[in-house]
């Protein structure tokens, strides 16, 4: 798994592509997100930091997550992959941590833009609730992760489709405009996304709007969903590849 | 003569429907029907929220326009890019070099289809606005929306030809790409007022298309008349011939160049 | 007239090392070319990859500006009047890009059609009897994408033909083919032979240029080393007897030693499976095989025979030693 990890961030460095999800892209949302916020005040500016930076989450995880599966087959290199002793599920966990590490830059990014630049303060009110939630988003991020990436290798033309998940996850999971503004019907929607949740926590411990027990409580949440999607995606990939190796669908490119 | 012309009028077309074929042709219906209607209201929606959240009012009219224009710079910059870039990718650009066919024929064609589908994207964009948000248009002169869209459309597809060119050059197109359209969403005005922006900032915002097309839109939706726009439609034209040009320019630059070095095969 | 005629044609490449310290280095491709190609003369351009075979074709297609020398193509130079050389000429490089993978062979054909100002009438005409001439018919409404190699190298040849020019480049258009593709386009070359067009083909296969041309340039490091015709270039090698000796595991000093024997012209090396065979030129004949095998004691040999010189031969014997 660590080897996955590293290669995937060697791959991912040199390339523009990533290079603009990680950070340009979600560096223009914010400073859009924080213009048309800029009438709620000074306090606002670490919530959009905070909201930019998951839509930088969010977009690494789907693309490069999809794209890593969807580059192995094109290099033909998924079926040494499957062939491999190492289980599928690590590999991809390796993959996707990785992706989803770097995309954490755009947080960064976004922090150093806002302070620096447009000079807004910026503090952490409940520091050590934020790391710790962190650590769980990313923990739950990355095993949704695993589940995304097996439908990059089920549907080749799942790819095609991503363009289309990445903003209604940016308005389900509540990352820049609380989901309390949406029709009441997208409010369970919103329930079952871990992104949503990991919003919740680290927006309510960066601007200290959550008790400590609230943000507890959607570690738990996140955690308990983190299971359900490794227990589950040890189940779909055991049913991947024994069809991939059935239909011989292991080399097809998405054409 | 008129034989001449009416053979590169045949070039022009007939480039801009194969590009387009080229290019959509791998597309299924429903990947289609999502990238062209689901995701740009997924977009749309996300930044009218975000207004919403901002002014606490139901505005949702100015993030509605500003964002379907928006579509038009995707299409154009995108679909032109990859029509033009798409050529060194497919590695026909010495075919290309070595016909006989007009150069301006073969280059500006590729840019017709999308200002369509530009159009279509921009009428999609505009069409939720009217079943989500009540978008009102009852004070709206059709003739006059329906030019400052194909004006607007015109200008982003400039803009596409221009980063089409640089596609032939630099390697990372899609990375520019994406830089510029995102940029445009930030300079142009479709989400935020271009007077709210900083002073240097709006002067970027003058020099780009878009940024007039969007004001004019949203003019004549509440009910502007087209001559009260029409002075700065010119700007938009001119600012759409003048990339095209550019790009022109850049793309014979970029043959000969090509036929002293020799780089036409790097591709 | 000449069709093509080509005097002390040069092309030099300047690559830039490095970022910091810029080394220009200069890679000389083609070195004072010299021929002309008769009209409808099917002329081949012979050589190893890298020989300076494609950049010959590409400025004689005017898609490369020479450093020094002139060219032109039924009288016309092939810098000052491109734009006039263009509509005579088709051309094709081998490999199967370069064609428009998401449409249809036919919407390929269109378009290439309309870009080289082919009236619709005739083009309507004309597609369906290339496509019928390149074993395609029936295909042609197909994506390029499903297509198979040698499919997409024929769609080329109907793509190059389209406005009927009058001189047919063809820069290894066999290339990556399997042999039954190989075969099937190469009688199509020889189809458009009678019909009176005239073809300049580089290969770097022998018996390609042997089959099909009546002339032979053989072009290695940028220079032309030979030209005539197939007969002519064999005479070269007559007076010599080739003795094939299948060995396993030879060294590079076992060969160099054989090279320096007194009855030895020249000695070349063929990779076979886990098997070397070697080839070596003397005109001594079999009485040579005892004094070779000697010198080659220790070796595993395998088969040993002596046979009549080939255009191979003499190719190798011009571009020198092992190839490859």
């Amino acid at each position: 798994m660590l080897l996955a990890f590293e290669i995937e961030l060697r791959q991912n460095m040199t390339d523009g592509f990533v290079l603009f999800g990680i950070l340009i892209q979600p560096l223009i949302v914010a400073f859009m997100a924080l213009w048309m916020l800029k009438g709620k005040g000074p306090d606002y500016a670490i919530f959009v930091v905070v909201g930019s930076g998951m839509t930088g989450l969010w977009t690494t995880l789907l693309f490069n997550g999809g794209n890593s599966i969807t580059g192995e087959r094109w290099t033909g290199t998924l079926e040494p992959l499957v062939a491999s002793p190492a289980s599928l599920r690590v590999v991809i966990y390796g993959k996707v941590l990785a992706n989803v590490l770097q995309s954490l830059l755009s947080m960064i990014g976004s922090y150093l833009l806002i302070s620096l630049i447009f000079g807004y303060p910026l503090t952490l009110s409940r520091p050590w609730l934020f790391f710790i939630s962190l650590f769980v988003s990313v923990v739950s991020l990355v095993s949704f992760g695993l589940i995304l990436a097996s439908f990059f290798i089920l549907i080749p033309d799942f790819a095609r489709m991503v363009n289309t998940l990445e903003f209604p996850v940016y308005i389900l999971g509540g990352f820049l405009f609380p989901i309390a503004l949406l029709p009441g019907w997208t409010t369970p929607l919103s329930y079952i996304l871990t992104p949503y949740w990991a919003a919740v926590a680290l927006h309510g411990a960066a601007q200290g709007t959550l008790g400590t027990w609230q943000i507890v409580g959607t570690w738990g949440i996140m955690l308990a969903f983190s299971v359900v999607y490794v227990l589950a995606s040890g189940r779909l990939y055991r049913v991947i590849l024994r069809k991939a190796r059935t239909d011989a669908t292991l080399d097809i490119v998405g054409s | 003569m008129l034989n001449h012309l009416t053979a590169n009028i045949r070039i022009f077309f007939e480039g801009a429907y194969y590009s387009y074929r080229a290019l959509f042709r791998w597309l299924r219906p429903a990947t289609y029907l999502a990238s062209k209607v689901f995701a740009p209201l997924t977009m749309m929606i996300f930044f009218v929220y975000i207004g919403a959240y901002a002014s606490g009012s139901n505005n949702a009219s100015f993030y509605v326009i500003g964002n379907s224009l928006i579509f038009a710079a995707s299409s154009g910059i995108f679909g032109v890019t990859m029509s033009v870039g798409g050529e060194r990718w497919s590695g026909t650009l010495p075919y290309l070099f070595g016909s006989p066919a007009n150069r301006w024929a073969m280059f500006v064609g590729r840019a017709v289809m999308h200002i369509l589908d530009g159009m279509l994207g921009v009428f999609i964009g505009l069409g939720w606005g009217i079943l989500l948000f009540g978008l009102d248009f009852s004070h709206t002169d059709p003739m006059a929306l329906l030019l400052a869209i194909l004006i607007t459309t015109f200008s982003t597809s400039g803009l596409g030809l221009l980063m089409g060119c640089l596609s032939l050059i630099t390697r990372n197109v899609m990375l520019v790409n994406n830089t510029v359209y995102f940029s445009l969403l930030v300079f142009s005005g479709a989400n935020i007022p271009v007077a709210e922006l900083p002073r240097w900032m709006q002067s970027i915002s003058q020099m780009l298309p878009l940024t007039r097309g969007v004001a004019c839109t949203r003019t004549i939706i509440n009910g502007g008349s087209l001559a009260d726009v029409l002075p700065l439609l010119q700007v938009e034209f001119l600012i759409g011939v003048m990339l095209t040009i550019l790009g022109y320019f850049l793309f014979k630059v970029f043959e000969i160049q090509a036929k002293k070095k020799g780089t036409l095969d790097i591709f | 007239m000449d069709a093509i005629t080509v005097n002390h044609l040069n092309r030099v490449f300047k690559s830039t090392d490095g970022i910091i310290k810029r080394k220009v280095k200069e890679v000389v491709a083609v070195e004072d070319v010299s021929f002309e190609i008769r009209q409808g003369e099917l002329f081949g351009l012979l050589g190893p990859n890298g020989a300076g075979k494609t950049t010959s074709v590409k400025m004689l297609t005017t898609l490369l500006i020479p450093t020094g020398g002139t060219a032109t193509i039924m009288g016309l130079d092939v810098v000052k009047d491109a734009a006039k050389v263009r509509p005579r000429i088709g051309f094709i490089f081998g490999g199967e890009r370069g064609l428009y993978w998401r449409l249809s062979g036919l919407d390929n054909l269109r378009y290439f059609a309309s870009l080289y100002y082919v009236d619709e009438k005739v083009a309507k005409k004309r597609i369906p009897e290339l496509l019928e001439m390149v074993g395609l018919k029936g295909r042609e409404r197909e994506k390029v994408e499903g297509y198979s190699r040698g499919m997409r190298q024929r769609l080329h040849i109907a793509r190059a033909l389209l406005h009927d020019p009058e001189v047919l480049f063809l820069d290894e258009p066999t290339m990556g083919l399997d042999p039954v593709g190989a075969r099937e386009l190469r009688t199509t070359v020889k189809n458009m032979q009678s019909a009176n067009k005239t073809i300049l083909l580089t290969t770097h296969y022998m018996f390609e240029a042997d089959a099909l041309c009546q002339r032979i340039a053989v072009i290695n490091k940028g220079k032309i080393v030979a030209l005539d015709t197939p007969e002519k270039l064999k005479e070269n090698v007559q007076d010599l007897t080739v003795v094939e000796i299948e060995l396993y595991g030879i060294s590079q000093d076992r060969i160099a030693r054989i090279k320096a024997l007194d009855f030895v012209v020249d000695v070349s090396v063929e990779d076979r499976d886990q098997r070397q065979v070697l080839h070596v030129h003397t005109p001594k004949g079999p009485e040579a095989i005892p004094v070779l095998v000697e010198n080659l004691n220790g070796l595993r040999l395998g088969r040993i025979i002596t046979r009549e010189p080939t255009l191979e031969d003499a190719y190798v014997r011009l571009v020198g030693g092992t190839e490859n």
